[in-house]
């Protein structure tokens, strides 16, 4: 039966991998099996880093960037120089159902993706602003810096995407035509960092201010070659199991909890807010 | 691909010459005829499909080492060698001489299988009457020959004797090439069976007897291997089936689900 519905082996299925909620892995392939069919087109044709925990997310998990050893044949992987890593990595591709179950079942909790897609690599097709709170600034901090990103973006004529991190921050993403570099992409969202923070004393844009406690950073520097994404949808290694959850940007109001997005509430929802984006690609020129 | 059918014997002899019995000559030639049917894979790169070459690379250097620049060695101790250059082991090996000496006959029967090594076929080159004889004498006796013959540039003791109207010619494994099983502790301190015993053992034995017919065994991880050839040939992906475990079971319910609904897109 499981060899008709997939090609997958499956294994371990009932280690337990998220030992405060008592999730196994099992649990774990189910919900990527779930969430599979909002997630599959917003990580097709991207390069993809899976963050593994073999052991649990209380041991330590590894980045992998290359397909694993073992890989099987029917896995699109995908070699590209990256200048982060400054070598050539053969990168594993997920456009089908059976990948995702494949990462899953390797207890790759994480699943990271890059800004631009495979044919077009070097022109990220996302611009992407990483919105990270410095305790004691809190969640209801970083919805207020989101917000006056989206209404900022607004104002340029730019439409955008929420998702919250799955940790302590939001992710804000502009879909764009993949015609512009990463140092443009990169010195846009630096400008409208600036921008945001001559506006409020709650934001910094520069690195190094970041320590700086009760400040909210935007990450600019994360629009670079290589960099990549926690993909939506995709499960964070955190006690609570959470999920970085695509929102509407009317849910984006304080007193949201983003803990409550996990891996049994999010399955649960009909919505997938961020089901146009790839269509929505814009032009990144301010009107 | 085709099913393994019986291995066909080569239009091209691989030794020609005579075998010699005191004066009398019978001019032969010499066919393969046991062929290694096993299957056999090549390694390949994985990421493009291309097949991997084997370098001779020096331990020292860690570089490839031109074929001129090759001596053989012989490892007298461990790492410590003895080189021969290619004339001096040229000089060491026998001549061809082009002959199957036969040194004495015996009863074919009498040769313990354990020496017999591997069988080619000998023809007659233009001796069709000298062959015949030699075939129909050894046959009707039960007799074999016993005697050598240089290949290449080795020399091996032969047996030439009669399989299915035909003169083999069997290469035998020299006596220091086979082990004495009876040199084994364990076999030394058998005990005498018990009577009885020995009555029931035999009777189950000649229950169970037949006539030996080796088309009776399959390789079948050379089948199983062939019918996946087939399979990838076609196109189609393997899937390896395994039973659903009971944990799985829930999860299958969601994928049937999740195949569903990304079917309707």
């Amino acid at each position: 039966m499981a060899g008709d519905l997939t090609k997958v082996e499956l294994s371990n299925l009932d280690k337990i991998l998220y030992p405060q909620l008592k999730i196994t892995k099992g649990q774990i392939i189910e919900y990527y099996i779930k969430i599979a069919p909002k997630m599959l087109d917003l990580l097709a044709q991207r390069l993809l880093v899976l963050t593994r925990f073999p052991d649990g997310i209380d041991k330590e998990g590894f980045y992998e960037k290359d397909a694993p050893m073992g890989t099987p044949p029917w896995v699109k992987t995908m070699k590209r120089f990256s200048e982060t890593a400054n070598r050539t990595i053969n990168y594993v591709v997920c456009n089908d159902l059976d990948t995702l179950i494949w990462i899953a079942n390797l207890a790759s909790i994480e699943v990271h993706m890059t800004l631009g897609q495979v044919d077009s690599f070097e022109k990220p097709d996302l611009v992407f602003f990483d919105i990270d709170p410095e305790p004691p600034a809190s969640f209801d901090n970083v919805v207020e810096v989101a917000l006056l990103l989206k209404e900022k973006l607004e104002s340029l004529g730019l439409a955008s995407y929420v998702k919250t991190s799955g940790k302590k921050g939001l992710h804000a993403v502009l879909p764009i035509i993949p015609e512009y570099s990463f140092r443009q992409t990169r010195e846009f969202v630096h400008q409208i960092g600036k921008h945001i923070a001559s506006e409020t004393p709650l934001v910094v844009s520069e690195f190094s201010g970041t320590k700086e406690p009760g400040i909210i950073f935007l990450d600019y520097l994360q629009n670079s070659h290589g960099k990549t994404m926690i993909c939506p949808y995709s499960l964070r290694a955190t006690p609570k199991a959470t999920v970085s959850t695509p929102l509407e940007w009317h849910k984006i109001k304080k007193g949201l909890k983003p803990d409550e997005l996990n891996i049994f509430t999010v399955p649960k929802s009909e919505k997938n807010p961020w089901e146009d984006l790839i269509g929505n690609r814009q032009k990144l020129e301010v009107k | 691909m085709a099913k393994s059918s019986e291995p066909r014997i080569s239009k091209r002899p691989i030794w020609s010459g005579r075998i010699t019995i005191g004066l009398v000559n019978v001019p032969v030639k010499l066919f393969t005829m046991i062929f290694d049917k096993s299957i056999s894979f090549r390694f390949l790169h994985k990421q493009d499909g291309q097949p991997l070459k084997y370098e001779r690379v020096c331990i020292k250097e860690d570089k490839v080492v031109p074929w001129e620049d090759i001596v053989k060695g012989y490892e007298v101790a461990k790492n410590e060698f003895v080189i021969f250059e290619k004339e001096e082991l040229k000089a060491a090996r026998p001549e061809s001489d082009q002959r199957i000496r036969i040194d004495k006959f015996v009863d074919f029967l009498s040769v313990d299988p354990i020496y017999l090594d591997k069988s080619y076929v000998l023809t007659p080159d233009k001796s069709e009457d000298a062959y015949s004889l030699l075939l129909n004498a050894l046959y009707g006796m039960g007799k074999a020959g016993v005697g050598r013959i240089t290949l290449r540039t080795k020399e091996y003791p032969v047996l030439v004797h009669v399989y299915r109207g035909a003169l083999l010619m069997t290469t035998l494994r020299y006596a220091y090439e086979v082990a004495d099983p009876n040199k084994l502790e364990e076999l030394k301190e058998l005990k005498e069976p018990d009577k009885e015993q020995l009555t029931m053992a035999k009777k189950i034995i000649s229950d169970l007897s037949g006539d030996f017919n080796i088309k009776e065994y399959e390789d079948t991880f050379k089948e199983k291997v062939e019918e996946l050839i087939d399979t990838k040939l076609k196109g189609e992906t393997i899937v390896v089936k395994k039973p659903v475990k009971e944990e799985a079971k829930e999860l299958m319910v969601a994928l049937q689900e999740t195949l569903k609904q990304l079917k309707k897109k």
